[in-house]
């Protein structure tokens, strides 16, 4: 298979209807809402009556069910306007992929279909106060009594869960086993038992909204167990495999954000008599903040690519997200010095980049985590 | 009845333009091209919504312009446009408006036109005669600094509201007519994405302009550009330093009076 770094017309129409949107409709609102924490509901409507959500539903469930490339072209222009609001937006594709993947064709048909059909938001919901990376150690349990299963647990962090209207929920039906005792539930958020802890204030991407949610015998009827039990750990990492690469997307976005404010500051602030970008000091920071950023855009292109060519990318994708963050942090770091005291000021747009740059490194499996992840799948081709 | 509405892809507004080798036009060179909003993109909503509202049964787009100049019919299309007709002209080939008109002329021609509808003006050139001269090669009446249009089908007269300086015009004219609109009477849909990958499978024709041209009778009216260039880098801003708003006024004051003289 030959390589070609070609946008199609089609990727590029795509990538141009993101970018206006993300400039329209993102852009000038999101100062206001890092500053306020406001969650823009109707920039989310506006992403969904445009089909900007839901990117890897499938077509016959009414989504675009676009290649990963494509999605994380659209990632990147929505990023590049606002991460926090572009977290919010793919917080629906993270939480529909488990169904996506490990529901049966009439629990698509029943979950997937009202996402497509109207506005809604759902949430993945695996995190636990007591364990993050530790995914096969959590604690909400499962109790089978008769058809039903009855949840009792708390998750936290939880990606738009003010907001969703159904949770895709990683609980235990024997905490003995460990990995093999996770199942997948569907949660409808009105869930007789199902409840909200206050919203989280964020360092950064507060666009986004973020919160704990707590089951108390929360009865969760059979028929909403994605697969069967003991199958939810390798569901939350399949899932978490195919969601990985568009969070490097989503990082470059913001990344390049950082650089494009830091080489027109740097071309129009002058001292010494020239533009600073003139000042052999600043110009060499711009170009390592440039092969940063290609090389982070590259690695997220090529884990994308295996994965819409069915090869195995676990791999690629952890590479991709691991880099892609972290470059974005360094980038955003070196384009606050290129502003100076200007940069640390919150009236200049360079400082809200850093902080929502250091949730990549975060989220969807901490760089921690990426790396072990890195090292294990490559040292496997010695052993 | 059925609409075509003619549109060309023109620079982004905020593109940094240079002069080509030719000194006769811009590098295209890194340029994107976008249909411009408030011109061909407005133009296209109207046509569309009067479809939705049941005055048409298609909507064709049609354009004259290089290959690239696809991409923005295929724009008009995930807006919801029916058809599209490109007339291929090659990248070097320049287009002034008479030659534009004349080639638009056969290639509408071509098409059901029970209402052709362009834009005021094209956003680069910014000319503002193709509508005109498209009714004069058509044979047909054409109406420009249009503000509204009433269509309700079945070959009926269209109501047109035309601008005028004495005042707005309210006009009854039967199909075909060629009408240039000054604004949309509502802001042009952005494409959803749902739409942009179904506009991949509408039909998009190509001729090259020469055969088209071909079937016009006589030579057209052309009015080739003879140089291109940028406007001047604007020089002789003067900032003025002060320590109060009182004293910038006083500094300002005197510079318009004795500087400018414009006081």
């Amino acid at each position: 298979m030959p390589i070609s770094f070609d946008l199609t017309p089609e990727q590029r129409e795509l990538q141009g209807l993101a970018s206006k949107f993300a400039r329209e409709e993102m852009a000038p609102r999101a100062a206001e809402c890092d500053r306020t924490g406001r969650f823009p509901e109707e920039v989310y409507r506006k992403a969904w009556e445009l089909g900007l959500m839901n990117l890897n539903v499938p077509v016959e469930y009414g989504g675009s069910g676009l290649p990963l490339l494509d999605q994380c072209l659209i990632t990147e222009e929505l990023a590049s306007a606002c991460g926090g609001m572009t977290t919010s937006i793919l917080a629906n594709c993270l939480a529909l992929q488990p169904i996506n993947l490990g529901g049966s064709p009439e629990q698509r048909e029943r979950f997937l279909k009202p996402f497509c059909a109207d506005y809604r938001l759902a949430s993945f919901a695996l995190t636990e106060p007591g364990g993050g990376s530790d995914a096969g150690a959590l604690k909400t349990r499962a109790v089978r009594e008769g058809d039903s299963y009855v949840l009792t647990g708390q998750k936290c962090f939880i990606t738009n869960a003010p907001q969703a209207s159904l949770y895709t929920v990683f609980a235990t039906v024997d905490p003995e086993k460990k990995h093999a005792g996770i199942t997948a539930f569907v949660v409808p958020r009105d869930t007789p038992g199902v409840s909200l802890g206050r919203e989280e204030d964020k360092l950064g991407q507060r666009a986004s909204s973020t919160a704990t949610v707590t089951f108390e015998r929360a009865k969760v009827p059979r028929e909403n167990r994605l697969g069967e039990e003991g199958e939810g750990f390798k569901l939350a990492m399949a899932t978490l495999d195919s969601t990985r690469t568009p969070i490097g997307a989503l990082a470059v976005g913001i990344a390049r954000a950082a650089l494009d404010h830091a080489s027109r500051y740097a071309l129009q602030r002058t001292s010494f008599g020239v533009p600073i970008a003139q000042h052999q000091a600043i110009a060499t920071k711009i170009g390592s903040m440039v092969q940063e950023l290609e090389a982070s855009r590259l690695l997220t292109w090529l884990s994308a690519w295996m994965v819409d060519q069915g090869k195995r990318a676990t791999l690629e994708s952890s590479v991709a997200k691991c880099f892609a963050s972290d470059a974005a942090m360094r980038i955003c770091d070196e384009a606050i010095q290129i502003f100076g005291g200007y940069g640390y000021m919150r009236d200049y747009p360079v400082e809200k980049l850093l902080r929502d740059a250091k949730l990549c490194q975060i989220y969807e499996g901490a760089n921690e985590i990426q790396r072990l992840v890195i090292s294990r799948e490559y040292l496997r081709r010695f052993s | 009845m059925e609409a075509v509405v003619c549109i060309k892809p023109v620079p982004e507004a905020d593109s940094r333009l240079r002069v080509a080798a030719s000194g006769v036009t811009y590098d295209p060179e890194g340029v994107r091209y976008t249909l411009n909003s408030t011109y061909d993109e407005a133009a296209l909503e109207e046509a569309l919504r009067l479809k939705e509202a049941g005055a048409f049964e298609k909507v064709r787009v049609v354009s004259v312009g290089p290959p690239r100049a696809e991409e923005g019919l295929r724009y008009a299309l995930a807006m919801g446009g029916d058809e599209g007709l490109l007339v291929e002209t090659r990248p070097d080939d320049l287009l002034d408006p008479g030659f534009t008109a004349a080639v638009l002329a056969e290639a509408v021609r071509s098409l059901p036109h029970d209402l052709v509808l362009v834009g005021r003006r094209a956003g680069d050139d910014e000319a503002g005669v193709v509508g005109s001269a498209l009714g004069e090669h058509l044979g047909i009446p054409s109406f420009a600094f249009v503000t509204g249009l009433t269509v309700s089908g079945g070959g009926s007269p269209l109501k047109v509201r035309r601008f005028t300086e004495a005042g707005e015009e309210l006009l009854s004219v039967p199909p075909p007519v060629v009408i240039s609109l000054l604004k949309g009477a509502q802001d042009p849909r952005t494409p959803t994405l749902p739409n942009i990958l179904k506009a991949r499978r509408k039909p998009l024709l190509r001729e090259p302009w020469t055969e088209v041209l071909s079937r016009h009778p006589g030579a057209p009216v052309r009015a080739p550009a003879m140089r291109f260039e940028l406007p001047p880098p604007r020089t002789g801003a003067h900032l003025v330093d002060y320590q109060s708003p009182a004293e910038a006024a006083e500094k300002l004051v005197k510079l318009l009076r004795e500087e400018a003289k414009v006081l």
